[in-house]
């Protein structure tokens, strides 16, 4: 395959980086970790409004600008590299992502043009208690009553869950087993009977929740795609989130590799920096390898995205996942190494960078997971 | 108002420390340099866009043409103005050893001869030469008045007449200036309420930034169907050699990191002129 940027992508990448050097720098991340909702909403605003980012993927006729997954990765990799904390991935890699594969026009024309004016916020409630990532495994639960549905439940791992404004929940009709009678509702954050509690994980820079449903009722317009064909439509939005998700990875993978060089370069031991030390060299060639390693794949996967094979996408999608969960996460704990005792300080950003690869790690799936997916996928 | 903003690519100042000298120390080169827009002409070019829009609604009232002098790739810094918002833009190709202060005058001076703008609006220096020069060069050239150190500028009808607040080292001056003009800015010129066009309401701030603005999605997809003329020195007419020649350079000597506590305000005194040897 041969890829690269053109011109207006790697524009892009640029003003990303020069956006998010500065409004999401340690400082800034530290303050939004402290602060309510996990998030500066200015910076969103700014996001939406000035740099126009939530309107990429989201069609021309609902005010977007009709762009694919690839025109995508250069803002998710620098948000990755910076760390930023705000909703941006579960609203438009999860949320946008469930409207444009299974939505109607009716729901893309209510929700689209708010999300791309940076005004609604979305995410997808999947991962229940167990904390598995395969839908046939979804134990929440629906049953029609009348003209509507009722949800009961309770969903966890739900990025961004307590400030989302609406909510893709995937639940099974009553009674039903495995992949059958899967379907998703869009549903208010402000729903009778939902409760929402912040769920605190290793990451505080990416918010977390858990959901309650107690018989939330939905109308039969809540219904995202046909009723009971909910599996299939989960797994193809899962997988451009898993492709999404590890060019993020890729940023935060190769953001740890510049810490720990630019340190080993200023940190003397016996008289010379510690980066001229061999020991080093090795780590830090390691951490180059595994970036680039993992910068390929995950940019395969979102090219397969933009050409539309579901099974390409899927077997792509996870090959990228556990590729670029291991680098990310390799990296961030080499970079710790490198970093010696400060490493593992509040004051030093890199456990930042550890704790947000360990739990990227495990959204929508493990290492382990992805790497059986594909070699199913490949018949072995 | 028609306003030309030159612009020119720079070693990113963030990452001073990847700068390097050739081995027979006659040039810094630029091998794995990152390449970002002088941090002094970004600001300029957000006043040029400021002058030449209404900040509430958005909308161009005016042209601003950006123009770099440096080898082809220096066409991203052009893109990047293009991305925030100017109209056009113009590269003429140039070696940078080849080029000084005085040749790029010579070169922008063609090129206002050309284009006619309203203003000539620049960055007061650049963060690599640091020399100072070429707005004031530029403005002898042209016969125009030059205002350096612009903090703010405020005009109603169109760049004719402009009243500018200077910088000086002892506070700020008030000038009025006739255009057409050469003005040279200081990082002032980024504050909220700094540029005054008569089109924007005079109440509207402009955000707080320490930067100019940041390219929208938008802006750097409408980048890519905007014009970008190439030309070159000869093409212009202009044959001028650098005045100045770079004898060697050297990097600063690594600094030491020690610290040294002192008891009182006479031993720091002594220890100034003595050891430090600065007073």
């Amino acid at each position: 395959m041969d890829f690269r940027f053109n011109e207006e992508q790697l524009e892009l990448g640029r003003a990303a980086r020069r956006f998010l050097e500065v409004e999401s720098s340690s400082e800034r991340v530290r303050a939004a970790m402290e602060s309510e909702r996990g998030f500066d909403p200015a910076v969103y605003k700014r996001i939406a409004e000035e740099l126009g980012w939530l309107a990429v993927t989201i069609p021309e006729e609902y005010e977007g600008l009709g762009l694919g997954a690839v025109d995508l990765m250069p803002i998710l990799e620098e948000m990755g590299r910076f760390l930023y904390c705000g909703p941006f991935f579960s609203t438009i890699c999860l949320g946008v992502n469930a409207l444009l594969l299974g939505g109607d026009d009716a729901q893309k024309g209510e929700l689209l043009p708010y999300v791309a004016r940076g005004e609604t916020t979305l995410t997808l409630a999947h991962a229940e208690a167990r904390a598995k990532w395969d839908s046939a495994e979804i134990e929440c639960e629906y049953e029609k009553r009348g003209d509507d549905y009722v949800l009961s439940g309770e969903k966890r791992y739900v990025l961004d869950g307590l400030t989302a404004d609406r909510v893709v929940v995937a639940a099974r009709a009553k009674g039903s087993k495995g992949a059958e009678g899967i379907s998703l509702f869009l549903v208010s954050g402000e729903a009778d009977g939902l409760s929402k509690s912040h769920l605190p994980t290793v990451d505080m820079t990416r918010r977390e929740a858990a959901l309650t449903f107690r018989e939330v009722h939905v109308a039969r317009d809540a219904l995202v795609g046909e009723e009971g064909a909910g599996h299939a439509l989960l797994e193809r939005i899962l997988d451009r989130a898993r492709a999404a998700l590890a060019v993020e990875q890729v940023g935060g993978a190769e953001r740890c590799l510049d810490m720990a060089v630019a340190y080993s370069l200023e940190r003397k031991q016996f008289g010379r920096v510690i980066g001229s030390f061999q020991a080093i060299k090795h780590m830090a060639a390691d951490m180059l390898w595994r970036v680039e390693n993992a910068r390929s794949i995950a940019y395969a996967a979102n090219v397969a995205v933009d050409a539309g094979d579901d099974a390409e996408i899927a077997e792509m999608a996870s090959a990228a996942k556990a590729t670029a969960s291991t680098a990310f996460f390799q990296n961030a704990a080499d970079n710790i190494q490198i970093h010696g005792g400060v490493g593992f300080t509040w004051e030093f950003d890199p456990h930042l960078y550890f704790k947000r690869a360990k739990a990227s790690e495990e959204h929508f799936g493990s290492p382990a997971m992805h790497r059986e997916r594909v070699a199913r996928a490949m018949g072995l | 108002m028609k306003i030309l903003v030159p612009i020119k690519r720079v070693a990113d100042p963030d990452n001073a420390n990847k700068v390097k000298i050739s081995g027979d120390g006659t040039e810094v080169t630029s091998e794995g340099l990152e390449w970002k827009m002088n941090p002094f002409d970004e600001w300029s070019l957000e006043a040029a866009l400021r002058l030449t829009e209404d900040g509430k609604t958005k909308s161009r009232v005016g042209e601003v043409v950006v123009v770099s002098i440096g080898p082809k790739d220096a066409v991203a810094t052009i893109r990047q103005g293009l991305a925030m918002g100017a109209e056009r833009g113009i590269l003429v190709e140039g070696e940078d050893k080849k080029l000084d202060a005085l040749v790029v005058a010579k070169i922008l001076q063609k090129i206002v001869e050309k284009e006619n703008p309203d203003l000539v609006v620049l960055g007061k220096q650049t963060v690599d030469g640091d020399s100072n020069l070429v707005g004031t060069y530029l403005a002898e050239f042209l016969g125009w008045p030059v205002a350096n150190y612009a903090t703010s500028i405020r005009t109603s009808d169109d760049g004719k007449t402009l009243t500018i607040v200077r910088e000086l080292d002892t506070g700020a001056a008030t000038l009025e200036v006739k255009g057409p003009a050469v003005i040279t800015t200081s990082d002032r010129i980024l504050h909220p309420h700094a540029v005054k066009n008569g089109v924007t309401p005079d109440d509207f701030a402009y955000p707080e930034s320490e930067g100019g603005r940041y390219a929208s999605l938008k802006g750097i997809m409408a980048a890519k169907k905007k014009p970008v003329e190439e030309t070159s020195a000869a093409a212009l007419g202009v044959d001028a050699a650098p005045q100045v020649s770079y004898v060697s350079f050297k990097l600063p000597p690594a600094r030491s990191g020690s610290t040294t506590f002192v008891e009182s305000a006479a031993e720091l005194v002594q220890k100034l002129r003595n050891e430090a040897k600065v007073l």
